[in-house]
């Protein structure tokens, strides 16, 4: 009797296989023509028809890796960031290596603000596996991941990044161009500087990595040098404000700096009685402003040190007495740093001032 | 052939339950240690009867158990693969589907059903769990194979045209049909066969639900109702063995994807609760529907029962078509999508509530199909609307609807089906996660407690009572109390002697005693029983100056007198195991665990059956 019911089981198991082929085999034929419908509709940004589509695949593969991702691609251009993460986290349960999977939760991180989450999954997507151009992918990522850290002023992480980043760049000038400018949105201007060379080694007139490498130059100090880039830049691209204004008051750093070689002692004494001049109308602009305010005891005290030095700052007494260019700049950079902690930032002849105090002061 | 050889290994196999019990019985420890008499009667047979020791109708029970584990496992792939066909023929192959599909399939196909029902599958009506329990209690495990086919064709046509029905009970019914005949050819005998229903019911659970652990639970507790040895074993065996089989063509995913389960903070537990007070009302208020309607449907003339599957299937082909298709079939895909946030809270409730309706509509119409499926829908999307209402009222908490989505199907299961261990173990079992078994028996048991005290009768026995049949039922006897010894003994009210005292010395006290019965503690150990007019025969038949022990261990005394030993029973054992023991012996001594010679109580016939009467009367 055994015997017969083993028979049994092998003859409805056969029978069974064959139903089983057919059904599956149909159910993969469908599955797969709603997949190429919802492809179809999820490239030409149709998502609703795509998430129907996508589904209506599942139907017949609930488990299948492709349909659920893509599923998760069309959720998320529909803004339903929700639904997208429950599928992409299960994505991820089966494959945490998946590259697209872990960039598409950090970008759902992102959105909920929820950092942490949002730097591990970036971090998952940069050392992940790609199944086509991983280079490119894992560096896009990147990028994403820095964009990501400068906006919440997580200067010092995205710094790192870009230094990680810069060593497997390559010589591709829209990139190094790229990088110029997150170097520049770290402050980090040295790496800004060189990532706009080598840009520019490539593309000479590139007029954003000149623009650009005007910027660092002119933050870094290196004004003969933000000079010439900044020339070219705005040759390249003249109703650019930002670099106009940077470039007026570069040339004014370099007109009004005393100090600097290859002018004659007249004319840099000139430039002192010019400069003390300006840092007196400076202050005196500075107490009319605050009004009723009192002037601070800083500024009393320089504005009687500027009121006793003036009589004396005419250019026959500066060539009489040398040692007095330097006390007289030394007042004019004093008068410039406490009106601008008082009275905001300056402008014009006074900007420069205040940048050539800088650059004084670091030297 | 097979059946005088069944006959004969149960007359043996009698016999042995006979020397067993007696054996115990004189060790004073009931039915407890059987093994060991088995053993040495077993070792002094022939090679021919060791042979059919070997295949005794026990062994060959387990054997079967697996063949039927394996024919349901095939019957229920099947059975899936007609609701599939049924589903993409009558309705199409999108997830979006057709305005006039949606009216007209489940309405034609509600037509068939009836015809076929009313005019070839009679029995196939409702959900099957209430006719397995028929057939293990009333019919001695007889199922027409009729049944079977009918719950296939009838079940796979409303599942597939739409009818709010699930597979799971049609896939039970199956089992215990094919189960069986199966046990119809093997001859199996008449207790036999009354447990096979069981195991084949088991097996097409467990292939249905693709989870075995919580297809013998169910069977366990709401179909067979006890757990016995001799059951289990073969409705392991048979869940496993379907289980495989299911696998081994449909795979081995589960239902529905299992989402991230989280239980961040204990304080979630109150929203828990909250979600087994919900669940609660919403299986009472599905039980109540049920109750109401059911009957109410079925005394409608007979000409209407033609009408009432197709007028069920219009009004939910209605209903999805105003906007809610979820509702529609087992809804697995529809559970799968709330567990992954689709739907907002708002939505999930309606859904809910919906569901319970087209339910009530299928099931009242007589339609052939299941509550399990419906059952789980509910609780997934109540869960997850609880879970998401709570997600709104405090954002800040980050609340998976997944996680409520899963309680809340053990919260349905266990408030609407009435089956908490089952409910428990069933999340357990789907979800794979541990860390979620806090929530679910806290909610579970709000959810239970509730229901039952607002819907007293369990949908099952509500459900056989409306069909005319009087089945055990499993809560009742789940609740029911147990008498045990320490309820009906009394004190020590009579003589206890000595062993070593003489005959004369113990027919002076008794003569003295208002008792006809002495008990008498036996050396080495152990305790016998002698009457007044028993120790007057002996001392006259001069036995006086004998100790009652050594009448008692060499069986000295005459053919009228009988010392001992006698059985002993403790406080804690059933009062139904006095009662063994009552009739043959005038008091039964009740004695300590922890020293047999240490007396606790006495009980005669009279105090077993007093404490009975009284516990009947409540």
């Amino acid at each position: 009797m055994l015997g017969l019911l083993a028979v049994l089981v092998v003859i409805f198991f056969t029978a069974v296989t064959g139903l089983s082929r057919a059904y599956q085999a149909q159910r993969q034929s469908l599955g797969s023509r709603w997949f190429s419908r919802g492809v179809v509709d999820l490239q030409a940004r149709r998502f609703d028809s795509a998430i129907t589509e996508f589904r209506s695949a599942l139907l017949y593969s609930r488990d299948n890796y492709a349909y659920q991702l893509n599923l998760a691609e069309a959720l998320i251009g529909l803004k339903r960031t929700g639904e997208a993460s429950s599928y992409l986290v299960n994505l991820w349960d089966r494959q945490p290596e998946d590259g697209l999977v872990n960039l598409e939760l950090a970008r759902i991180a992102v959105q909920k603000g929820q950092t942490e989450q949002a730097l591990r999954y970036y971090h998952n997507a940069i050392y992940a596996a790609w199944s086509t151009d991983q280079e490119d992918r894992r560096r896009d990522a990147r990028l994403e991941l820095i964009d990501f850290l400068l906006s919440t002023n997580t200067r010092a992480q995205a710094q790192a990044e870009l230094i990680a980043l810069e060593e497997n760049l390559g010589d591709d000038p829209t990139q190094q161009e790229r990088v110029g400018d997150l170097f520049l949105r770290t402050q980090d201007y040295e790496h800004a500087l060189g990532a706009y060379r080598l840009s520019l080694k490539a593309e000479r007139d590139n007029g954003a990595a000149l623009a650009g490498a005007g910027l660092a130059a002119f933050q870094l100090g290196r004004y003969p040098q933000a000079q010439r880039y900044l020339q070219t830049a705005i040759a390249e691209n003249a109703g650019n404000a930002l670099i106009a204004e940077r470039l007026k008051t570069t040339e004014l750093v370099l007109a009004m700096d005393p100090f600097r070689r290859q002018i004659s002692v007249a004319q840099r004494h000139k430039i002192v009685v010019e400069a003390f001049d300006t840092a007196g109308k400076r202050l005196q602009a500075c107490s009319a402003a605050r009004g009723a305010a009192l002037p601070t005891a800083t500024q009393t005290s320089l504005g009687n040190s500027w009121a006793k030095m003036k009589p004396r700052m005419t250019e026959g007494e500066l060539r009489r007495d040398p040692d007095l260019v330097e006390a007289g700049m030394d007042l004019v950079f004093e008068i410039e740093r406490e009106t601008s902690a008082t009275c905001g930032n300056p402008v014009g002849a006074d900007e420069a001032l205040l940048l050539i105090a800088k650059l004084h002061e670091a030297s | 052939m097979r059946s005088s050889y069944f006959a004969q290994d149960d007359k043996l196999s009698k016999k042995e339950d006979s020397l067993n019990l007696q054996n115990n019985s004189l060790a004073g420890v009931g039915v407890e240690n059987g093994s060991s008499v088995a053993v040495k009667t077993a070792n002094g047979r022939s090679p021919k009867a060791m042979l059919q020791s070997v295949f005794r109708e026990d062994r060959f029970f387990l054997v079967l158990s697996v063949f039927i584990g394996v024919f349901s496992g095939l019957a229920v792939v099947c059975f899936r693969f007609a609701i599939g066909w049924c589903r993409l023929y009558l309705l199409g192959s999108g997830v979006v589907l057709s305005r006039s599909r949606l009216l007209l399939a489940p309405t034609l196909a509600g037509l068939v059903i009836a015809a076929l029902v009313i005019h070839f599958f009679p029995r196939t009506r409702g959900s099957g769990v209430n006719q397995t329990k028929a057939a293990l209690f009333i019919y001695n495990g007889h199922i027409p194979v009729r049944t079977a086919i009918g719950k296939f064709i009838t079940a796979a046509l409303a599942i597939g045209s739409g009818q709010s029905l699930g597979p799971e009970d049609p896939s039970l019914q199956i089992g215990a049909t094919l189960a069986s005949v199966l046990g119809r050819q093997m001859r199996l005998s008449r207790d036999r066969m009354r447990l096979i229903a069981p195991v084949g019911a088991a097996a097409g659970l467990a292939a249905a639900f693709n989870a075995p652990i919580s297809a013998v639970l169910f069977v366990i507790e709401e179909v067979i109702g006890r757990w016995t040895a001799g059951i289990l074993g073969s409705v392991v065996l048979s869940a496993v063995s379907s289980v495989v089989v299911m696998r081994w063509f449909l795979g081995s995913e589960s239902l529905f994807r299992i989402p991230v389960v989280q239980l961040q903070k204990p304080s979630e537990l109150i929203a828990y609760s909250v979600l087994g007070v919900v669940g609660g009302v919403a299986s009472v208020m599905f039980s109540m529907g049920i109750a109401t309607l059911r009957p109410r449907c079925k005394a409608l003339p007979l000409w209407t029962q033609y009408f009432q599957p197709a007028l069920a299937g219009l009004l939910i082909g209605i209903i999805a078509m105003l906007g809610a298709p979820q509702i529609m079939g087992a809804g697995y895909e529809a559970m799968d999508e709330a567990m992954h946030g689709r739907f907002t809270w708002q939505f999930l409730a309606l859904l809910a509530g919906l569901k319970i309706v087209a339910t009530l509509l299928s099931f009242v119409s007589g339609t052939p199909g299941g509550m399990f499926a419906p059952t789980l829908f509910v609780g997934a999307m109540l869960g997850a609307a609880v879970g998401g209402a709570e997600h709104a009222l405090l954002p800040h908490l980050n609340v998976s609807p997944g996680t409520y989505a899963l309680v809340g199907m053990g919260v349905l299961f266990a408030g609407f089906l009435r089956a908490p261990m089952t409910s428990v173990f069933m999340v357990l079992e789907v979800s794979g996660n541990y860390s979620i078994i806090v929530p679910v028996i806290v909610a579970n048991t709000f959810a239970y407690v509730i229901s039952r005290g607002l819907q007293p009768i369990a949908i099952f026995d509500l459900l056989t009572r409306q069909d005319g049949l009087e089945l055990p039922s499993m809560e009742e006897q789940r609740e029911e109390g147990v008498l045990h010894v320490e309820d009906a003994m009394r004190p020590v009210n009579v003589p206890v002697l000595d062993g070593q005292e003489t005959v004369d010395a113990a027919l002076a006290e008794a003569e003295t005693s208002a008792a006809d019965n002495l008990l008498v503690r036996l050396n080495p150990d152990g305790w016998g029983c002698v009457t007044r007019l028993e120790l007057r025969a002996l001392a006259a038949e001069e036995q006086g100056g004998s100790s009652l022990s050594s009448l008692a261990s060499s069986s000295l005394a005459s053919d009228s007198t009988s010392i001992g030993p006698i059985p002993v029973l403790h406080p804690d054992h059933p009062l139904e195991m006095a009662l063994r023991y009552v009739d043959r012996w005038p008091v039964v001594p009740v004695v300590s665990r922890a020293d047999f010679r240490q007396l606790e109580g006495v009980i005669t016939e009279r105090d077993v059956l007093e404490r009975y009467r009284e516990f009947g009367e409540g």
